[in-house]
């Protein structure tokens, strides 16, 4: 870890919770304790924001870090670093959550029109500090783009309901997805 | 089409497609490593976002997933390459493993009533069959389980007795499990009444999960019980 050359990592860096996951794949329930600490304020975080009911957060968060502990073993390096792993777990089982209450609804309702919640600005969204570099970048999207992510990936709405609300073509919209992603992902790399 | 497909990684990435879609784009993805590296770079930058607002959850909720954790079993790591890095896969080794403990993790999630669409007379016909195989299954908690085959009418049925009942946010889903691989053989709609299905071909087991409300497409959660329905 001393070696020259080799830049030190906080303690809270990226390389423990490598190895916590590593250590949670073995069984090791005191590491899976230390990824909960490690993870848990952006897990939660994230559930907030796209399921908004503080409850129901709590039960996506409990997923989540119940299918970290069922899969750590299979997680593949080659697809993300883990702490990616563990955010697009958390993405994937608050979006579900989102879309089983949205249909649930529309059968309560049966067929009453979807009332279009407008989300806060963008820039409420992010406030820590250190995720300044986020926020700058993501003001470096057009409109459209910006747009056109943050329904999609904080409201939970698919592309073909973000076209609809937007009032856009189809493959406008999923255009603009993937260059604002590649647009964020450019920035942050950068912003390093 | 596969321009076309390409183009939905941003979509992809996001979560914001259809299950059809996502199914196409994961199969289009196989073949494409360009894309595969594309949507690894993709979600890491959405998941950038996603924690740029951390919260801290309630300290409460960190024992309650660490004492469910310590109810469920681990899957074991891959050792050959399968498909995607989906929920699709459910090892029965695991299953196997996990059906003594998890009623124990199903009150975990706070589960308390039912919902309904039972096909009782098709469950009546296979236990009352001239040919009927039953097999008895005692849950922790005390529910039983029972499972009937018969091979004229092709079908297998199941039956509940005292299955701790749900809220509507959960239900019970039956799974066909084969090669390591669970199919959804349809919700335990009305678990009084029991649910009959096709009868599966040599070496599927039958599995019973606890899942959300409108079901899964894949387990997330450890089997109630399961069963291999030639032993029965």
């Amino acid at each position: 870890m001393s070696e020259p050359g080799l830049r030190l990592v906080p303690a809270e860096g990226p390389a423990d919770i490598d190895a916590l996951c590593s250590s949670v794949a073995r069984g090791d329930a005191s590491a899976f304790e230390s990824l909960y600490d490690e993870l848990a304020s952006a897990v939660f975080g994230l559930a907030r924001r796209v399921v908004r009911d503080p409850a129901r957060a709590e039960d996506v968060t409990q997923e989540v870090f119940l299918e970290v502990w069922r899969k750590a073993a299979r997680y593949d390096r080659t697809l993300g670093t883990p702490r990616t792993w563990v955010l697009t777990i958390a993405h994937r089982r608050a979006v579900d959550a989102v879309r089983r209450s949205e249909s649930q609804k529309r059968r309560d309702n049966q067929g009453a029109p979807d009332e279009v919640v407008h989300d806060e600005p963008a820039e409420a969204l992010i406030r820590d500090e250190e995720h300044d570099a986020v926020r700058g970048c993501l003001e470096t999207l057009t409109e459209l783009q910006l747009e056109s992510v943050r329904l999609a990936y904080f409201n939970g709405y698919t592309y073909n309901e973000v076209a609809t609300l937007l009032d856009k073509p189809l493959p406008t919209i999923k255009t603009r997805m993937r260059d604002g992603l590649i647009r964020l992902r450019d920035c942050l790399e950068g912003a390093r | 089409m596969s321009t076309d497909l390409h183009m939905l990684s941003g979509a992809f990435a996001l979560d914001a497609l259809s299950e059809e879609e996502a199914k196409q784009f994961r199969m289009h993805q196989r073949g494409c490593s360009a894309c595969h590296e594309e949507v690894r770079e993709l979600r890491q930058a959405a998941a950038r976002m996603g924690e740029s607002e951390p919260i801290p959850p309630p300290s409460a909720l960190k024992a309650r997933i660490l004492a469910a954790a310590d109810q469920l079993p681990q899957l074991p790591p891959k050792v050959s390459p399968i498909e995607g890095a989906d929920s699709r896969r459910w090892t029965t080794r695991i299953a196997a493993a996990a059906a003594a403990a998890v009623l124990v993790v199903a009150a975990g999630f706070g589960i308390s009533q039912f919902r309904s669409v039972g096909e009782q007379s098709g469950v009546t016909r296979v236990f009352q069959a001239a040919d009927a195989h039953e097999a008895t299954v005692k849950t922790r908690t005390g529910a039983t389980v029972t499972v009937a085959t018969s091979r004229r009418l092709g079908k297998l049925a199941v039956e509940t007795d005292a299955l701790p009942s749900l809220n509507g946010q959960r239900v019970y889903q039956i799974w066909a499990i084969h090669d390591g691989t669970a199919t959804s053989a349809g919700l335990l709609d009305d678990p009084e009444h029991g649910a009959a299905m096709a009868l599966p071909n040599a070496g599927t087991l039958v599995a019973i999960t606890v899942e959300p409300a409108g079901g899964s497409r894949a387990p997330t959660t450890t089997p109630l019980f399961q069963v291999d329905p030639a032993s029965v």
